[in-house]
């Protein structure tokens, strides 16, 4: 990874965002959250639980464990380990694509546009930036509220059938 | 008094809700009503306590037909831990089989058969769906016991456990036997599609058919999907036959039937190579063995010797029935021990009860077990479980 534009090191340093320093390896993941490190490890080879840092070893946000957690209540409340994955993997290979095309069009209609317009790499870099902090929480409000709808719709047109 | 006669009719065997079913390739045999009951107790010498009381039993026979499966005929299941309770052998009042295109019926002590001769007609049973209704072990513990199982096989001369699992659900109205009896029997026409004391269910796999001398086991272990696109599905049965992982995993279970095969009969021929067994939903390593049964030497005997195999217990047996008893948390039960017929002169055919479900009235237990081996992940083992028992629901379903 060499010769980066200035706006694009600025990016990766706004993705990059959890300190090194705060990461954790699998075991003190487990050992923090109280997560077995087998059913851990198993949603990191599923790809569910995505590293931070992949090399030497892997090291994960300490923030992941409570996604993890808030699957293991669907778990407890008495959803199949086996059904969560099996969503779970689905849901991956759906948003996946939609994931890429969302960084495209951002690349397409905000970065370039930016890029053109910007008097400075820098004043670029910050308006990127910012842009990006503002628009990934919005995405992810905007993906999950209609995931919600969806399923909110979906059991309304379950039950309703019956 | 056990009267066998050829009859000219074709009968129909699960119209009036037998309590007793064999379904195979080579014969056909539903019972009605109970003329023996033996509760086999537990211990390693189930098997031939089963078989003592089932001789000691036996009246004087009229057989009429003298072919397998005539004359003193009795239905067996046996639990796959010799801890465990539930081993049963029954001989049905009424039983009504075919050979080949031979048809015949079978009464004990004078039974009369008449009112299940003719077609009950086609009115479909008022039956509900199957719902969810948790299991015995919480899948995140049988996920991790897989992971202990994994790490146990590295560090000790384990080779292979094999785990299952359960899943319980309940209905609004009874489940219907002959409705999933005829399913699975149709969906599976290649297999063991059986019904002993309400565990019901269609195995791909013969531990053992006798017929006279001749005896013929077929070992299965290491499985792989099917793929509705034709090019996939070829590719996906290539790489079976030559993954390491399946082919190690296999010829343990094969070797295992080989050893007692070999101990207890003369002549045994193995096939040199695995086959691939293509089922509608999955596929399998298949390994056939031919022999020539001693003289003396029962049914009941080679069954017990067979039992359990290493492609449903594991490898070394002695370590795998340990380890199943520590990680797997829960008692199986009947599922994964042999199931069968066999009549007086000796011959009979059993299953290893898989795919199988017990069924009691508006409940139903499910099983599903995966194989362990270096190299395995828990998280396939979970999801080669879950595909197995969703198998075995989408038969329950309405």
């Amino acid at each position: 990874m060499t010769d980066l534009d200035p706006w694009d090191s600025a990016l990766l340093s706004a993705l990059d965002a959890p300190d090194s320093g705060s990461l954790e390896t699998i075991d003190e993941l487990a050992e923090s959250s109280g997560i077995s490190q087998p059913l851990l490890e198993v949603l990191a080879r599923e790809g569910l639980l995505i590293p931070q840092i992949d090399e030497p070893s892997p090291l994960f946000d300490p923030s992941d464990a409570e996604a993890v957690k808030a699957g293991l209540e669907l778990v407890s409340d008495g959803l199949p380990l086996a059904e969560l994955l099996d969503l779970a993997r689905k849901m991956d290979e759906a948003m996946r694509p939609v994931a890429e095309q969302a960084v495209d069009v951002f690349a397409r209609f905000v970065r370039d546009s930016v890029e053109a317009s910007a008097a400075t790499g820098e004043e670029a870099a910050a308006r990127l930036v910012e842009a990006f902090r503002s628009m990934l929480p919005a995405t992810s409000r905007l993906v999950a509220h209609h995931f919600r709808s969806l399923l909110v719709a979906s059991a309304r047109e379950r039950i309703t059938d019956r | 008094m056990i009267h066998t006669r050829q009859v000219d009719q074709p009968l129909p065997l699960l119209d009036h809700h037998p309590g007793l079913v064999w379904l195979s390739p080579t014969v056909s045999m539903v019972g009605f009503g109970e003329a023996l009951r033996v509760a086999a107790g537990y211990g390693e010498d189930r098997f031939l306590r089963a078989d003592e009381a089932f001789r000691d039993w036996c009246p004087e026979v009229r057989d009429e037909v003298n072919l397998s499966g005539t004359g003193a005929v009795a239905f067996s299941s046996f639990t796959f831990d010799a801890r465990s309770a539930g081993s049963v052998l029954v001989v049905p009042e009424i039983l009504f089989g075919r050979t080949g295109d031979t048809w015949f019926v079978t009464t004990v002590d004078g039974a009369d058969p008449s009112p299940y001769c003719h077609p009950a007609g086609t009115a479909e049973a008022d039956t509900d769906r199957p719902r969810y209704a948790g299991a015995s072990v919480p899948d995140v513990l049988w996920l991790e016991a897989v992971a202990r199982a994994i790490e146990r096989i590295g560090r000790s001369d384990l080779d292979k456990v094999v785990l299952a699992r359960d899943f319980a659900v309940w209905s609004k109205r009874p489940f219907d036997s002959r409705l999933l009896l005829e399913r699975l029997h149709s969906r599976f026409p290649g297999c063991f599609t059986f019904l002993v004391d309400g565990l019901v269910g269609a195995s791909p796999e013969l531990l053992l058919r006798k017929s006279a001398e001749h005896v013929e086991s077929v070992a299965l272990a290491g499985s792989a999907r099917r793929s509705f696109d034709p090019e996939e599905d070829r590719m996906i049965g290539e790489n079976l036959l030559r993954s390491d992982k399946d082919r190690r995993e296999h010829d343990m279970a094969a070797d295992s039937v080989g050893r007692v095969l070999e101990d207890i009969c003369d002549r045994v021929i193995r096939e040199a190579e695995p086959t691939l067994l293509e089922l509608p939903n999955v596929r399998h390593l298949a390994t056939r063995f031919l022999a020539r049964a001693g003289a003396d030497t029962s049914i009941f005997e080679m069954v017990a010797r067979l039992h359990p195999t290493a492609a449903v217990g594991g490898w070394p047996t002695g370590a795998a029935i340990e380890a199943i008893r520590e990680l797997e948390l829960m008692d199986r039960g009947r599922y994964a021990g042999p199931v069968g017929w066999h009549d007086a002169a000796g011959d009979g055919e059993f299953a290893i009860a898989l795919r199988c479900a017990e069924l009691s009235g508006a409940r139903a237990r499910l099983f599903a077990g995966a194989g362990i081996v270096r190299g395995s992940l828990p998280e396939a083992e979970l999801e080669e479980t879950r595909l197995k028992l969703q198998a075995m629901l989408s038969a329950l379903e309405p």
